[in-house]
């Protein structure tokens, strides 16, 4: 058995009188690679989001290491320096090089030394090989260029959890392989991921669980195999058979 | 030209006797419009910032209740300095402060007055321009600091402001031209600005004209000297439109990114191997085709003649 990150009870949340989260009870173990699929609308970037408080849910509540983030005197700033997250948009910081995005986190919030973080971001650099690009600019770099600099910025964080919240979606085709296999690489060095998508193919062979979301409830959670080999709810069956097409 | 040529000799007169005046009151004009614009972008700053800290339901009544006090206050300053004249602003705090004072509190030197009112009149306009310009910057910038733990002030000093800042220079510049100008009406309470320098010098000589003249083109050449260099100020802060390569990225193969794309592959003229192996690829190649052209040929002349015996039968 092992340790809990974090646990989501009963987490609702509504924009107005519109229900997009209802009642979400998950967990994410260490080590673990979850994907979360479903149609668009289905609410998951919204349960993403939630867990890492860039929205406020409505109702229940996310235990970081059995502590409420949601409760009052939460600090949330501290809490979201150790969950990384990476961006559909990317978000680089415009203002700041290649190299400056991946330091600024560390020594602002980490209070990590200049020299120290330099030496950490380049190694996140050279592992999705963006090293040649740290005094390029985010305007000067492709999508695909963009977002593995955006990975490697979560990196650098050492955060405990990586949320992705559909990182290729934004991307040209041609992008989008130069993406997942650092995120496959990712996956292999044993850091916990929560990644929404909708790439099938990178939730059947690099995830360890796969969680089907419907109308903003969890409609099915189990192995690549149990969810794609043998759906047992028949909206789950009928949604990969419309991206089987 | 007689006319031209009277104006001329006229403010040459003027610029010998009170050339050192209008210097002086370039100086200080400059001085007063460069002081009043910077502090007043301070105070337009610390407004937006004040203006734009979020709070939700979550946070604490008392939280929520001074940062909606602080928005108002803010409202209010800023309806009331834009909404009124910087000539009235000065008079009131200049004399007012005195009045109801009974002399107890007042300016020690008009500079400070002036200071503080071009001052205060700038922020208010800087207030919103700032509000502008950090409404203007993609939320997920925001979005994206936060996911990495900076706090608000951290977000806003880190990342949004530096790119509010650079989206409002044009704004700034237009600022400070307009303080180069509208501080003339500082003569209300005797600062020695350039357009003072013009009334004592027309009070003195009665060449109202050509003293104007003086005034028109010292105004004009401070400000498109003050436009031009925020030009390149705003080029500066846009910053290198290159960037240099650290070394070769083993992921994409985007073209035009490479100084020497074909560094070591098959196609890299400087590398003797890969040539020798291209020029015994070339010389295959050519050989394939040499070959594919022969059997191109007998298959031809094969159905040549057999279409020619296809139709001799179709003749018969």
């Amino acid at each position: 058995m092992s340790e809990t990150i974090l646990q989501i009870n009963h987490l609702s949340k509504s924009f107005g009188s519109n229900l997009v989260l209802r009642d979400i009870d998950f967990t994410v173990d260490k080590g673990d690679v979850i994907s979360v699929i479903g149609a668009s609308g289905s609410g998951k970037s919204t349960l993403l989001r939630c867990i890492n408080l860039l929205e406020t849910p409505t109702s229940g509540e996310i235990l970081y290491h059995g502590k409420n983030i949601l409760a009052h005197g939460s600090n949330p700033a501290q809490y979201r320096a150790h969950v990384g997250m990476v961006f559909q948009s990317f978000n680089l910081f415009n203002n700041m090089t290649v190299l400056e995005n991946c330091i600024t986190g560390q020594v602002h919030v980490l209070k990590r030394s200049r020299n120290d973080a330099e030496k950490h971001a380049m190694e996140f650099l050279e592992k999705v090989g963006m090293a040649p690009y740290i005094n390029a600019r985010p305007r000067q770099i492709s999508g695909g260029q963009k977002q593995r600099v955006a990975i490697a910025r979560a990196l650098a964080m050492d955060p405990e959890v990586l949320l992705f919240d559909e990182p290729t979606s934004a991307l040209d085709p041609e992008m989008v392989g130069e993406v997942l296999q650092v995120m496959r690489r990712l996956a292999e060095t044993g850091i916990t991921m929560l990644v929404v998508t909708h790439e099938m193919a990178f939730a059947r062979d690099v995830s360890r669980r796969v969680v089907y979301m419907n109308q903003g409830v969890i409609c099915e959670e189990g192995s690549p195999d149990e969810i794609f080999g043998s759906p047992k709810k028949p909206e789950t069956a009928e949604f990969l058979t419309r991206f089987r097409g | 030209m007689n006319k031209f040529s009277q104006l001329g000799l006229d403010i040459v007169k003027l610029w010998g006797k009170y050339g050192n005046s209008y210097l002086l009151g370039v100086k200080n004009t400059l001085i007063l419009a460069l002081v009043g614009t910077v502090l007043g972008c301070v105070i337009g700053f610390l407004c937006g910032v004040l203006n734009t800290i979020p709070y939700t339901r979550n946070d604490p009544p008392l939280k929520r209740f001074f940062l909606r006090l602080i928005r108002i206050l803010i409202r209010i300053y800023v309806e009331v300095f834009r909404g009124t004249p910087m000539v009235l602003q000065a008079v009131f705090f200049y004399y007012g402060l005195p009045y109801f004072s009974n002399n107890s509190l007042r300016f020690s030197s008009v500079w400070a007055a002036a200071i503080v009112v071009v001052s205060i009149n700038t922020g208010a306009y800087m207030a919103e321009s700032v509000r502008g310009g950090i409404i203007s910057v993609d939320p997920g910038q925001t979005e994206g600091a936060k996911a990495i733990g900076m706090t608000h002030v951290q977000t806003m000093s880190y990342v949004i402001l530096p790119q509010a800042l650079r989206n409002i220079m044009p704004q700034i510049g237009n600022n400070f031209i307009i303080n180069v100008k509208d501080t003339s009406v500082m003569f209300i309470i005797g600062f020695p600005d350039f357009f003072s320098a013009h009334r004592a010098a027309v009070g003195a000589s009665y060449l109202y004209f050509p003293s104007a003249t003086v005034e028109m083109a010292g105004y004009l050449t401070m400000t498109l000297v003050a436009s031009f260099l925020l030009r390149w100020m705003e080029k500066k802060m846009d910053g290198s439109s290159s960037y240099e390569l650290v070394q070769v990225d083993p992921l994409t193969m985007t073209a035009g990114t490479y100084s020497f794309p074909d560094h070591a592959t098959p196609f890299d003229e400087r590398n003797p191997e890969a040539v020798k192996s291209m020029q015994r690829e070339a010389l295959r190649r050519q050989v394939e085709r040499e070959e594919a052209e022969r059997l191109g040929k007998r298959a031809e002349t094969r159905r040549d003649s057999e279409t020619m015996a296809g139709r001799k039968e179709a003749d018969r």
